[in-house]
């Protein structure tokens, strides 16, 4: 039953992941590898990870969903109209795509996996919790923070208001004197108008 | 079996009734929202009858007959104090449209237009999309959306062009707007119809207010339409003209003209500030554009 | 654990129809109890409508995942003393699950049309309804602290002596907000609002639409039994059966969801963000801290 269900959904995982690179859309694109991700959530529960698979699905439901947001805001792309392709740098993907493959299959074949069944009536759950607040709690809360200070970072950089007043109005510091020059770093060339380079 | 039983079942229902207002129908229509048997919705899609209130121009026949044809089959039609634009449904002079409504529930309208697409199909790319990048173009005579300069924080997003109106409910009837969107950001508009007459009926205050609360998703009660005012942005017209309103007061402020009022606002807010005046005043804003 | 989903199964349609005739009070119309079925069997007659281009396959499937997401949350809110449909020992996560898929469908709902007001609705209600499910998150973890776990089983055993709804007052209002906005109710209904002229079913009629508002209700069922174990003490009460205590709850939180939704104001959507981001989630945040104070032994 047990086996059954692990191919099924790893089948599932992997046509949906393949379907993300055949689909025209964005939207569809993104809610197809959120079903590769649910798929593999359910087997992390199969695999007595209950909180790890259930959360992943919960995860995933919420980045896919801001992830479709941000490709209909930037292309609009609606439902049936105006195909896409989702593939582009066919040369590059291709090789990349290979050596990951052959990465990660070595990997898994060369690496000598554990086999350990986990015993019936332990509250995997809550050692889980004290693994992550314990032992891995530096590294855990490390990156915790790191995200959250990136995402208020973000959040400052692209709001409109700005810190000395609205950002498309230049947003200037008072001078150190009254009527002087504006404090701080002057932007280099003149501006916030600068795109990155991807 | 079933379906009889169904049918049993569904012969006590309400009728819904999509109604488009023309000119003088605004009050009229108001009035039939509480009528038992009936009930007005916001899409001709949830619609089995189409009603007609008051007359509309001529000029937006079409636009009518596409309405028609959203209505799913089985349809009807009831022109109520209007004279019809197209021979389909029934005319009614009086005050009570209730039983041609009940009448027309029961009528099968044929098509008033051909169900093809008025666009053939207009792909160019390589892979059938409209523009030879990925976005842009005309696919299906529909022009597609293509990144511009958001006008709020200068982020180039996607703008959508597209004709509102004459008949959405949620817009001054009879309006018909050109809007340039970026998402649901009003970028640049231009007036190509003006809002119908609506006379005295439709300034009344209640109304109004019964109009606004609306489309905030309350009914009209003194108790709720307390919190409508905090809901509403601090300082901006619509709190101090929704709240003039409730006090039983005629507004008297004037909308400046739309091209240069709604950029910038989000739709509901544009929504909120178009049904915050007026009906007349509203009108009389879009009618010089109209002549020049 | 057949049983139970079972009895879930068979006790869903009535308290939709329940739900139906609690909108149609809250609306003030007439013909409260066969109103809905009447109603709802003419939208069935009613045709399917096609829309251009559309995705036709999340289009059908959309009205169907939000009945399955309801009936999933459903299925983790115990009925009776060791009586649960899904026994599992993250129950809350996979509630938290169903509230995360439920934007993603209604946002699918929106998008496959191909159409302007559905589209608008859509991606207005994933704005304001992932803050609200960040919001409940908060909320309920406040509701696991005592109980020590995720399971809703133990949730609802940690509150025999005190209900958390006293323990943590700020915690059931709080989460009647994500209640509204999963159900796409009142002042939360930036998916399907009159401003949108019906938003994301703008462009369903017919079965799909019926479907829709099964759906709605059937999410408003699930999220006020998931309310009242979570917060008023689920199936404990004296003298009645546990499962009866259940009932009433549900219909108690049911009947405050719809007239929450009928009292508050929508408002537009920019300063309803503001609103979550500044106001609520930092209550959601002031009551977890206060329910950890609380805990700490």
């Amino acid at each position: 039953m047990t086996d059954a269900l692990f191919l099924a959904l790893s089948t599932l995982a992997i046509w949906s992941g393949w379907r993300v690179f055949r689909v025209d859309s964005m939207v569809r694109a993104s809610f197809q590898l959120m079903v590769s991700f649910i798929a593999v959530g359910l087997i992390a529960v199969l695999l007595a990870a209950p909180y790890i698979g259930i959360a992943t699905i919960f995860m995933m439901a919420v980045e896919m969903m801001v992830m479709a947001l941000f490709m209909v805001m930037f292309m609009m792309n609606p439902a049936g109209l105006n195909p896409m392709v989702m593939v582009h740098q066919h040369r590059f993907s291709i090789a990349a795509g290979i050596i990951a493959f052959a990465g990660l299959t070595a990997a898994v074949l060369l690496s000598d996996l554990p086999v350990q069944r986990v015993p019936e009536g332990v509250d995997v759950v809550r050692n889980l919790g004290h693994e992550l607040l314990g032992p891995s709690m530096l590294i855990f809360e490390t990156a915790g923070v790191t995200l959250l200070a990136t995402m208020i970072g973000a959040v400052v950089l692209s709001a409109h208001s700005g810190r000395y007043g609205a950002s498309d109005t230049g947003s200037l510091p008072p001078g150190l004197t009254p009527g002087g020059e504006p404090a701080g770093r002057k932007p280099e060339n003149g501006g916030h108008h600068h795109h990155g380079g991807h | 079996m079933a379906m009889n039983w169904l049918s049993a079942l569904a012969r006590g229902a309400e009728i819904p009734v999509f109604a488009v207002v023309g000119a003088q129908g605004l009050a009229p229509v108001e009035g039939l929202r509480h009528r038992p048997g009936l009930r007005l919705v916001d899409s001709p899609r949830h619609a089995r009858v189409l009603l007609v209130a008051g007359a509309v121009d001529g000029a937006h026949k079409t636009a009518l007959e596409r309405l028609h044809a959203q209505i799913p089959t089985p349809r009807g039609t009831v022109w109520w104090q209007a004279a019809p634009l197209f021979a389909r449904g029934q005319g009614v002079a009086g005050d009570d449209p209730l039983p041609a409504i009940r009448a027309a529930a029961g009528a099968d309208d044929p098509d008033q237009r051909p169900d093809v697409p008025p666009h053939p199909w207009q792909g160019m790319g390589p892979h059938g999309q409209g523009g030879r990048g990925m976005m842009g173009g005309n696919p299906y005579g529909r022009p597609m959306a293509m990144t511009a300069d958001d006008i709020r924080d200068g982020l180039a997003l996607d703008v959508y062009n597209a004709r509102f109106g004459p008949f959405l409910p949620m817009l001054p009837p009879g309006l018909v707007l050109d809007l340039t969107l970026q998402g649901d950001v009003i970028v640049s508009v231009s007036v190509v119809s003006p809002p119908f007459e609506q006379g005295m009926q439709g300034d009344a205050p209640d109304l109004c207010a019964a109009r606004m609360l609306r489309l905030m998703g309350i009914a009209p009660r003194a108790a709720r339409a307390r919190g409508a005012l905090l809901a509403l942005p601090k300082g901006s017209g619509t709190r101090r003209r929704l709240a003039a309103w409730l006090r039983g007061q005629t507004v008297t402020e004037r909308p400046s003209p739309l091209p240069e009022a709604l950029p910038g606002l989000e739709w509901a807010e544009a929504v909120l500030w178009l049904a915050s005046f007026l009906p007349s005043h509203l009108r009389a804003a879009c009618m010089p554009r109209q002549a020049a | 654990m057949i049983a139970a989903t079972l009895i879930l199964l068979l006790a869903l349609p009535p308290l939709v129809w329940v739900a139906a005739m609690f909108d149609r009070i809250g609306a003030g119309r007439g013909t409260v109890v066969m109103g809905p079925l009447q109603n709802g069997a003419a939208l069935v007659l009613r045709p399917n409508t096609e829309t251009e281009a559309p995705d036709r396959l999340n289009r059908l499937l959309a009205p169907g995942w939000y009945l399955a997401l309801a009936l999933v949350g459903l299925s983790v809110v115990p009925l009776a003393e060791d009586v649960v449909a899904s026994e599992i020992s993250t129950g809350l996560v996979l509630w938290g699950a169903c509230e995360a898929l439920t934007v993603v469908v209604v946002f699918l709902h929106g998008w496959s049309p191909n159409a302007p007001l559905p589209l608008i609705g859509a991606y207005r209600y994933v704005a304001i309804a992932l803050p609200a499910m960040l919001l409940s998150m908060f909320v309920l973890i406040g509701a696991a602290l005592p109980a020590q776990s995720l399971s809703v089983v133990e949730v609802v055993e940690a509150q025999r002596e005190i209900w958390n709804v006293i323990r943590q007052p700020l915690g059931l209002p709080l989460f009647m907000a994500l209640g509204l906005a999963i159900t796409l109710r009142g002042p939360f209904d930036y998916a399907d609002g009159a401003e949108l002229a019906g938003g994301t079913s703008a462009e369903e009629s017919g079965p799909a639409l019926a479907l829709w508002h099964f759906a709605r209700a059937a999410m408003l069922v699930a999220f006020s039994a998931m309310a009242a174990t979570a917060f008023l003490g689920g199936y404990l009460g004296p003298v009645l059966p546990g499962p009866a205590w259940l009932l009433l709850k549900t219909l108690a939180v049911m009947a405050a969801t719809v007239a929450a939704g009928r009292f508050f104001v929508r408002m537009p959507p920019a300063r309803m963000l503001t609103f979550l981001w500044v106001v609520l989630l930092p209550l959601s945040f002031a009551s977890l801290a206060l329910v950890g104070v609380e805990v700490l032994p």
